[in-house]
C-alpha cells in the first residue's frame, strides 16, 4: 500500500523522527501540506487557468429597482405619467404609467457611467466595475428567481452556485469552511438558497447568522464553554492515539483516515475563525469606512474570509426581503443608505489590497422593478414599483471583469433587456470561467443524470472579459 | 484488459456482412439497441446537437462531429463513446454496454453501417406518443422472474463469475454491533454482548434478529427510512415565517408504528394514497381509522402537485415521472399524457382535516371558536368605528390643536396642561400634536411650509392662516381616503385574497396625502419623534375608553367581559390528522402544452401510466381516483413496486442498493449491479405476504450480511466499490443513530415513544432523534451538519461527508460534553472508582469489548497528566472513529 493512501503512517513516522509528539498547533503547516485526497474540500485544479480565484455575491434581497440605482433612463422623466409603449409584460401585480426616479443621476467616475445619487460610495470606485444593464430572468416571483439566480434553475432542490464552486475547485485554507453564508436573519426561501442539494453536504453553505459581533456567538460549537486550550490539545493528542490504534487493527481505510484529519481541522478552525470572524481586529479606520449595521458587519467579514482563503462568501442585506418597495421607490434611499459605503468601502479595501485581482464580487437582486408605478395589491401608496424580471441590473467587479464598463442596455424606459442581453444562466457561465471552470463540464452525477448549475442553458458573456 | 476483451469479441463477430445480411443485421441487432439506449436522447430532443433517427443524421452529427465514419469503427464518434475511449463523452449515460452490444456497433459501422432510407426511426412531433415494445423490454417493466437459489448462492455467483475473494466472517462482536445498529439504530448493551458472545447455537443469531425485530426501537429506526421517501416535516412550506403543524408528528408515529406491527407493504403504500376509500378486499382485518394518518404523506405536503407526483412516482415506483410535465420524458417511456392522467387525480384531491375527537367534541369547539371570534369581531368593529368617530372630531379642531402647539414649541415646552384647558383641548392630543410638530424629517412635505414658519418665529398671524388651510387639508384627505376604501371594496367584490388584489387596479392617496392621513389619522402609526403606535389622533384599545362614556361605555365594557369569557370558554383544538379527500366533483386534466397552464391542450382521462399497463390504461372510475392508482400500485403483478421496496431495505443494510439510484429504475438510473439477486428479494417479499420484517430476517442472516469490513487490495481492479459485496461496506453512523448512541451509552436515553416533536436544541431533549422537530425552513443544527435530507424533496439515500464543522460538535457541543459526564458517572457506579475498572466499564459500554493494553496505557498516561480529565476522556471516547463507525 502507497503511503499517498495513508498520510498518517508517514505522518507519525514524520513525528518519531522529529520527536515532535502530538501538538496540533505546531503541526498546522506539516499537516496542511498533507490534506488526505479524501478530504472533500481540499484544493482541486480548475478546468483551465482561473481570472479569479474567490468570489463575494452581495445579494441586496427583495430585488432593488435598476432605474433608481445603476441603470439611468432620462426618457423616463420625459415621459413619467404617460403609458409604457413597450407592450404589456408580464409582471406580478398591475402597474400604471411610466415613474420617473425621484432620484438624480450623475455620470461618476473616469468612465461616466451615470449612477443614482442615492450611491454616491458606489459611483465613487464605479471605475473597478462593470455594470450589467442588460439582465433578464425568467419569471417576475420572487421564489423562483432567487432559486434562478442563486441554484441556476426556477424549482427548489438544485445545488446553489457556491456549492458548485466548491465542489469544483475546493477552498484554499482548509481550517475554515469554503463557502460561509452571512445573513441577519433569512432570506426569502431560507437555506434551501445555500444548499448543496445533492451535491454532498460538504458543499453546502456554512450559515451565519451576522446579527452578532462576537464570534463565539456567530459559529456554531467554535468556542468550548469549559475546557482550557491546554487540555484540549492534550484531549486532542489522546483521540488521535486512540483512532490510530483502531486504525492499526482496521488496516488501511481512507474513510477512517479523512475522518481524524477532520477532527484535526476541526480543531485548528477554533482558533482560526476565531480570527476570522472577529471584526474588532480590524483598524477603528476600517471599521469606520465600512460603516454601521449588519450589512457592513457582513461585507467587512467577506474581506477577513477571502483574505484568509475562503472560497464563496455571500452576504445577504437582510431578513427577508427589505428591497422589496412595491409601496414606496423612496425607501431605496433608507436601504441604500446603509448598503452604498459598505459596498464602496469593499470594492477600495479589496483593491488596495491587491485582492481585487483575483477576487470576483457580485452586487444585486434576483430581479428589477418596472419602470411603471404599481397601482394594485394591498399596498398603501402607488408611488413603488413591481417585480421585473424582463430586465435589471447586476454589478460585477474584480477578477478578470473590464472594470469601468457600462454593458448592454434595456429599452428606453428601463423596462426589458434589449441590447446584449445577459441572462442569470449567461452570467453564471461566466463566473464560473472567470474561475476556471467551464460550465459544461463542471457536472455531477445523482439519480442517473448528469446535472450541472446552467443546466441546458448559458453562454459565455465575452464582452464582459478584461 | 479490458481493451482486449472487446477486441476479442471484435473479431468473433466480425465475419463479413453481405447487403442482405446487412440490412438483416442492422434490423435484429443495431436498431434494437440504438432504440433501447440511444433513441431516448438523440430523436426528438436532440441532445448535444445530436439526432440518431437516420444514417443521414449520424454522418452529420451533432456539436462534436460525426457520429460515425462507415466502414471505420476506430474513427468513429460513435464508438469511441461507447468504448469509453473518448475523454469527454461516455455515453451512455445509464451505464457502458455491455461488450458483446458494443461488438454488434463495431460490427455494424465496420460493415458501412447500412441504414434502410424509408425508415423513420422515431415519430414525429405532433404524433401520438405510442410506448413501444423496445422500451417495455426494459429490465424494470419486466415482470419479476424468481430466480432458483437463495441470497448467498445468487452473490457468490457473481464474485465467482468476476473472480472476487470473500472476505472471512465477521467475529460474533462487530457482527452483533452491526445488526443492533441496522435494526433500532442502537449498540448493544455489555449484557446482550455477553450472551451473544457465550452462545455458542446455531439459532444464536436468528435469536437476535428476532429480539431486535420485536423492540419497539426498531421502528423508530426503519420508519425514519421511510420518512425520508416521504419528505416528513413538522411544518407548512411558508418562504417568510415558521409556522408548525402541530399535528405532523401523528404522521411520524403511524409509520413507526406500521414498521413495528410489520404492516404489509402493499397495504402501506394503499393506506398512503387512499387509506380514506379502502374496501373489504383491501384491508386485510384493518380498519380505515387505523390507516388515515398514513394520508398525511400527502397531506402535510406542500400544495404542490407535481411534489405529489414526483413523490408517487419515485417514491412508490423509482419512476421520476414529474419530469414529463413539459414534453414527452427524454429518457423513459412517460408519455406528457401520463403525467396529467396522474395531475387530474391530484387536482381532484384536496388536503383535510380529520377530526380524532367525537363529532360532538368538534362541534362544541367549532361553535365555541366562532362564537368567541365573532363577538371579539363585532367589538373592534364597533372600537374602529368609534376611533374614526373621535378622529373625525379632532380633526375639526386641527387648527386649535397646531395653535396651541404653536405656543408650547415656540415660547415654553412646560404649560402644556394649561395651555390645553384654556382653550378646552384633550392634553394627551394636544401633547402628541406637539411632538409630532416638532419633529423630522416627515415622510411627507405637507408640514414643510409648518417647519420654516417655526424656524423663523412668523408671527402668529401667519400661523393662524396655515393652520387653518391645514385643517381643511386634512379633512380633505380623511375623507378621501375613506371614499376611495369603500371604492376598493366594491372593486374587490368581497375577495380579500392577495391573487384578487394583484390582478386589479386599486385607488391610493397621492403620495405626500397618504402620508399624512397615515401619521395623523391611521392606526398604523408613525416615528415621530419616537415610534407612536397609532397616528396623532388616532385612540384604539383601552386608549379609547377615556373618550367613551354612558351607553357607548357601558357596552364596551360588557362586550370586552363577554368576549374574555367566550374566549375562556373555547376548549383546546381538538386533535386530528391532516389528510387528502376527494374534492366533490373529481376531474380530469388537460395537458399545459409545454407545462405552461395558459397555454391547453387535450383533455387526459385520470388514469395510470401506460407503461405499467396491459394495452390501454382504463380510465379510473371511483372519485378522484385514488383507489385504483393504489391498488394500481401496490399490485403484486407490477414489476415495480416490490423490487423498489426491497431495493431500499437492502440498501439500508448494506450501504447501497442493488441499485444503487434506489428512486430511479429508469433509463438514466443505475443498472442492478445483481438483477437475479434484486428479483430473488422481490419474490420473496411478495410471497412472503409483503412483510418487511420477513425479508430484513432472510436479509440478515446470509453469509454475505456476516462478512468482514477488511478491504481486500486484490479485487479493487474490478470492483473498487465492492457493488458485488465481496466485504461488508463500513459505514459512519448517520445523524439519528450518533446522537441516540452518545444518549444510550451515556445512560441519558429518554425510551418514550411518539408524540408532538421536541427541538433538538434544547438541552434537556433527550429523546431519540426521530422525535426531533423536523422544519423545513431551517433545519436544526445539528441535523444540517450530519448529512439529514432536505425535508423539501423526497430523498433516496443519505449521502455521508466529512467535515470540520462536524468536529466542532465533537469537541465543544453541550450535547457531547454533557453525555461525557454522565457516561463518566455511569462507569463508576456500574464499576466503582479504581481508574482501570472504569476504563474498562466504558470500553464494554462503547464498543462491547475490553480495552486492549496500549488503550489502557493511553488512556492512563492521559489521566496522570490531566487529574480532572475524565470527563475529557469519555469525550474522546465518544468522538472517536471506532464509536463513530460501524464495521
Amino acid at each position: 500500500m502507497s503511503t499517498e493512501r495513508l498520510p498518517l503512517v508517514s505522518r507519525r513516522d514524520l513525528l518519531r523522527m522529529t520527536g515532535a509528539g502530538f501538538g496540533m498547533l505546531g503541526l498546522a503547516p506539516l499537516l496542511a501540506e498533507q490534506t488526505p485526497a479524501a478530504s472533500p474540500l481540499a484544493p482541486k485544479p480548475s478546468h483551465f487557468a482561473p481570472k479569479a480565484k474567490r468570489i463575494i455575491h452581495l445579494f441586496l434581497n427583495g430585488a432593488p429597482s435598476h432605474v433608481d440605482s445603476f441603470d439611468y433612463k432620462p426618457k423616463l422623466a420625459e415621459y413619467n405619467g404617460k403609458p409604457y409603449p413597450g407592450g404589456n409584460l408580464r409582471t406580478e401585480r398591475k402597474t400604471g404609467s411610466l415613474m420617473q426616479s425621484p432620484f438624480e443621476f450623475k455620470p461618476r467616475g473616469e468612465s461616466g457611467i451615470p449612477i443614482s445619487e442615492i450611491f454616491p460610495e458606489v459611483g465613487s470606485v464605479i471605475d473597478h466595475c462593470c455594470v450589467i444593464n442588460s439582465m433578464y430572468t425568467d419569471v417576475p416571483f420572487h421564489e423562483p428567481s432567487l432559486f434562478m439566480f442563486n441554484c441556476g434553475q426556477r424549482l427548489a432542490g438544485h445545488p446553489s452556485m457556491g456549492a458548485w464552486l466548491t465542489y469544483g475547485l475546493g477552498t484554499e485554507n482548509q481550517n475554515l469552511p469554503g463557502y460561509v453564508v452571512l445573513c441577519p436573519g433569512y432570506p426569502v426561501v431560507g437555506p434551501q438558497l445555500w444548499t448543496s442539494a445533492y451535491l454532498p453536504g460538504a458543499y453546502q453553505g456554512a450559515y451565519v447568522r451576522n446579527t452578532e459581533r462576537d464570534p463565539e456567538k456567530l459559529v456554531p460549537f467554535l468556542k468550548n464553554p469549559s475546557t482550557t486550550p491546554e487540555q484540549q490539545k492534550r484531549q486532542m493528542a489522546l483521540l488521535e492515539g486512540l483512532n490510530e490504534a483502531h486504525l492499526e487493527r482496521t488496516g488501511p481505510a481512507p474513510e477512517l483516515e479523512s475522518q481524524i484529519h477532520s477532527m484535526e481541522v476541526a480543531y485548528r478552525m477554533q482558533v482560526e475563525a476565531m480570527d476570522a470572524f472577529d471584526l474588532r481586529r480590524e483598524s477603528e479606520a476600517t471599521r469606520a469606512d465600512y460603516g454601521e449595521g449588519d450589512f457592513a458587519a457582513g461585507c467587512l467579514l467577506a474581506r477577513r474570509l477571502v483574505e484568509r482563503g475562503v472560497r464563496v462568501v455571500q452576504v445577504y442585506y437582510g431578513n427577508s426581503q427589505p428591497w422589496d418597495t412595491h409601496d414606496d421607490i423612496l425607501r431605496m434611499r433608507e436601504l441604500a443608505g446603509d448598503s452604498d459605503k459598505p459596498i464602496g468601502a469593499l470594492i477600495r479595501d479589496l483593491h488596495q489590497r491587491g485582492l481585487l485581482d483575483d477576487t470576483l464580487v457580485v452586487i444585486g437582486g434576483e430581479f428589477g422593478r418596472t419602470p411603471t408605478v404599481e397601482v394594485s395589491g394591498r399596498i398603501k401608496v402607488q408611488a413603488g414599483r413591481d417585480h421585473n424580471s424582463h430586465g435589471f441590473t447586476t454589478i460585477v467587479a474584480g477578477g478578470g471583469i473590464k472594470p469601468g464598463l457600462r454593458y448592454g442596455a434595456t429599452d428606453d424606459f428601463g423596462f426589458k433587456a434589449e441590447v446584449d442581453r445577459v441572462h442569470v444562466h449567461d452570467l453564471h457561465t461566466t463566473l464560473l470561467h472567470l474561475l476556471g471552470l467551464d460550465h459544461k463540464r463542471l457536472t455531477y452525477r445523482h439519480s442517473g443524470r448528469d446535472f450541472r448549475l446552467t443546466d441546458v442553458h448559458g453562454e459565455l458573456v465575452p464582452g464582459i472579459l478584461a | 484488459m479490458l481493451r482486449l476483451a472487446v477486441s476479442f469479441c471484435f473479431l468473433l463477430s466480425a465475419l463479413p456482412l453481405t447487403a442482405a445480411t446487412a440490412l438483416e443485421y442492422f434490423e435484429t441487432e443495431v436498431r434494437p439497441l440504438l432504440a433501447e439506449k440511444c433513441f431516448g436522447c438523440h430523436t426528438q430532443t436532440k441532445m448535444g446537437g445530436l439526432s440518431m433517427a437516420s444514417r443521414q443524421d449520424l454522418l452529420a452529427g451533432g456539436a462534436s462531429g460525426p457520429a460515425i465514419e462507415p466502414k471505420a469503427p476506430e474513427r468513429s464518434l460513435l464508438i469511441q463513446v461507447v468504448k469509453h475511449e473518448h475523454e469527454r463523452i461516455q455515453m451512455p449515460p445509464g451505464g457502458k454496454l455491455e461488450d458483446e452490444e458494443i461488438a454488434k456497433l463495431v460490427r455494424w459501422v465496420d460493415a458501412g453501417a447500412v441504414w434502410p432510407d424509408s425508415a423513420a426511426a422515431a415519430p414525429k412531433a405532433g404524433d401520438k406518443y405510442e410506448v413501444t415494445d423496445e422500451q417495455r423490454r426494459y429490465w424494470a417493466f419486466q415482470p419479476v422472474k424468481a430466480p432458483t437459489g437463495d441470497i448467498d448462492q445468487l452473490i457468490d455467483a457473481k464474485l465467482v463469475e468476476k473472480g472476487l475473494q470473500k472476505a472471512g466472517p465477521a467475529d460474533a462482536r462487530t457482527w452483533l454491533r452491526r445488526v443492533s445498529f441496522d435494526l433500532i439504530g442502537l449498540p448493544p448493551t455489555p449484557a446482550e454482548v455477553d450472551a451473544f458472545v457465550a452462545d455458542p447455537s446455531p439459532a444464536a443469531r436468528e435469536k437476535v434478529v428476532d429480539r431486535l425485530l420485536a423492540s419497539p426501537r426498531y421502528g423508530e429506526r426503519w420508519g425514519r427510512l421511510w420518512l425520508d421517501v416521504a419528505r416528513y416535516s413538522d411544518e407548512r412550506l411558508n418562504s417568510t415565517q415558521d409556522e408548525p403543524f402541530p399535528n405532523a408528528f401523528r404522521y411520524r408515529d403511524w409509520v413507526i408504528q406500521a414498521f413495528n406491527d410489520d404492516l404489509p407493504y402493499d397495504l402501506f403504500v394503499k393506506a398512503h394514497l387512499a387509506a380514506d376509500q379502502l374496501e373489504q378486499q383491501d384491508l386485510a382485518g384493518h380498519t380505515r381509522e387505523e390507516l388515515a394518518p398514513a394520508l398525511g404523506m400527502y397531506g402535510l405536503s406542500p400544495k404542490f402537485q407535481d411534489d405529489r407526483i414526483d413523490v408517487t412516482g419515485r417514491g412508490f415506483l423509482a419512476m421520476t415521472i414529474a419530469c414529463a410535465q413539459c414534453h414527452d420524458h427524454k429518457f423513459d417511456p412517460i408519455p406528457t399524457e401520463d403525467y396529467y392522467a396522474l395531475l387530474g387525480v391530484f387536482n381532484s384531491t384536496k388536503t383535510s382535516e380529520r377530526p380524532l375527537a367525537d363529532q360532538a367534541v368538534v362541534q362544541e369547539y367549532e361553535s365555541r371558536r366562532k362564537a368567541a371570534d365573532e363577538a371579539k369581531g363585532k367589538l373592534n368593529a364597533y372600537l374602529a368605528a368609534q376611533a374614526h368617530a373621535l378622529v373625525d372630531a379632532f380633526a375639526g379642531r386641527t387648527s386649535d390643536y397646531l395653535m396651541a402647539a404653536r405656543e408650547l414649541l415656540l415660547e415654553d415646552g412646560k404649560g402644556l396642561a394649561a395651555a390645553a384647558s384654556r382653550e378646552g383641548l384633550d392634553p394627551e392630543t394636544l401633547e402628541r400634536w406637539r411632538d409630532y410638530l416638532g419633529g423630522s424629517p416627515r415622510e411627507h412635505l405637507l408640514l414643510d411650509e409648518w417647519d420654516a414658519l417655526l424656524a423663523r418665529k412668523a408671527s402668529k398671524e401667519e400661523f393662524q392662516a396655515f393652520a387653518d388651510g391645514f385643517q381643511t387639508k386634512l379633512q380633505e384627505v380623511i375623507a378621501e381616503r375613506r371614499r376611495m376604501e369603500k371604492e376598493n371594496e366594491i372593486r374587490l367584490g368581497g375577495d380579500d385574497s392577495a391573487g384578487k388584489a394583484a390582478r386589479t387596479e386599486l385607488l391610493s392617496l397621492p403620495r405626500e396625502e397618504y402620508f399624512l392621513w397615515r401619521d395623523v389619522a391611521s392606526g398604523e402609526g408613525h416615528k415621530l419623534p419616537v415610534r407612536a403606535s397609532t397616528g396623532v389622533l388616532y385612540y384604539d384599545g383601552k386608549a379609547i375608553e377615556r373618550f367613551l362614556a354612558g351607553p357607548v361605555a357601558d357596552y364596551v365594557t360588557r362586550s370586552r367581559a363577554q368576549v374574555a369569557e367566550l374566549e375562556a370558554a373555547v376548549p383546546e383544538k381538538y386533535p386530528f390528522l391532516h389528510v387528502i379527500s376527494d374534492v366533490a366533483e373529481p376531474k380530469n386534466g388537460h395537458v399545459y402544452i409545454r407545462g405552461n397552464a395558459d397555454n391547453l391542450g387535450d383533455e387526459v382521462p385520470r388514469r395510470f401510466l401506460t407503461v405499467l399497463c396491459n394495452g390501454e390504461p382504463k380510465p379510473f372510475t371511483q372519485g378522484s381516483g385514488r383507489l385504483e392508482l393504489a391498488r394500481a400500485i401496490a399490485d403484486e403483478k407490477n414489476p415495480l413496486t416490490a423490487r423498489v421496496m426491497a431495493n431500499r431495505i437492502w440498501a439500508q443494510h448494506f450501504g447501497r442498493g442493488i441499485v444503487g439510484t434506489p428512486s430511479n429504475f429508469g433509463q438514466m438510473g443505475e443498472r442492478p449491479s445483481n438483477p437475479e439477486l434484486l428479483d430473488y428479494l422481490a419474490a420473496r417479499f411478495v410471497a412472503g405476504g409483503w412483510s418487511v420484517k420477513a425479508l430484513h430476517r432472510e436479509i440478515l442472516l446470509s453469509d454475505a450480511y456476516g462478512r468482514e469490513a477488511t478491504d481486500i487490495a486484490a479485487n479493487h481492479e474490478i470492483d473498487p466499490d465492492n457493488k458485488l459485496l465481496w466485504r461488508y461496506n463500513r459505514r459512519r453512523l448517520d445523524v439519528e443513530a450518533l446522537r441516540d448512541a452518545m444518549l444510550f451509552v451515556a445512560g441519558t436515553l429518554d425510551s418514550d415513544a411518539g408524540g408532538p416533536p421536541v427541538m433538538l436544541d434544547e438541552e434537556s431533549n433527550h429523546r431519540r432523534t426521530v422525535y426531533g422537530y423536523v422544519s423545513r425552513r431551517r433545519l436544526d443544527n445539528v441535523l444540517g451538519l450530519f448529512d439529514f435530507p432536505n425535508p423539501n424533496n423526497t430523498s433516496e439515500r443519505r449521502v455521508p461527508t466529512n467535515t470540520p464543522m462536524q468536529g466542532l460538535f465533537f469537541l465543544n457541543s453541550e450535547l457531547a460534553m454533557a453525555q461525557a459526564e454522565a457516561l463518566v458517572q455511569r462507569a463508576a457506579d456500574e464499576a466503582g472508582e479504581a481508574p482501570a475498572k472504569r476504563i474498562e466499564r466504558m470500553y464494554r459500554l462503547l464498543f462491547g469489548r475490553e480495552a486492549t493494553a496500549k488503550e489502557l496505557s493511553l488512556t492512563q498516561k492521559f489521566l496522570a497528566e490531566e487529574p480532572n480529565g475524565w470527563p475529557l476522556l469519555a469525550q474522546s471516547l465518544l468522538s472517536s472513529n471506532e464509536f463513530l463507525y460501524v464495521d
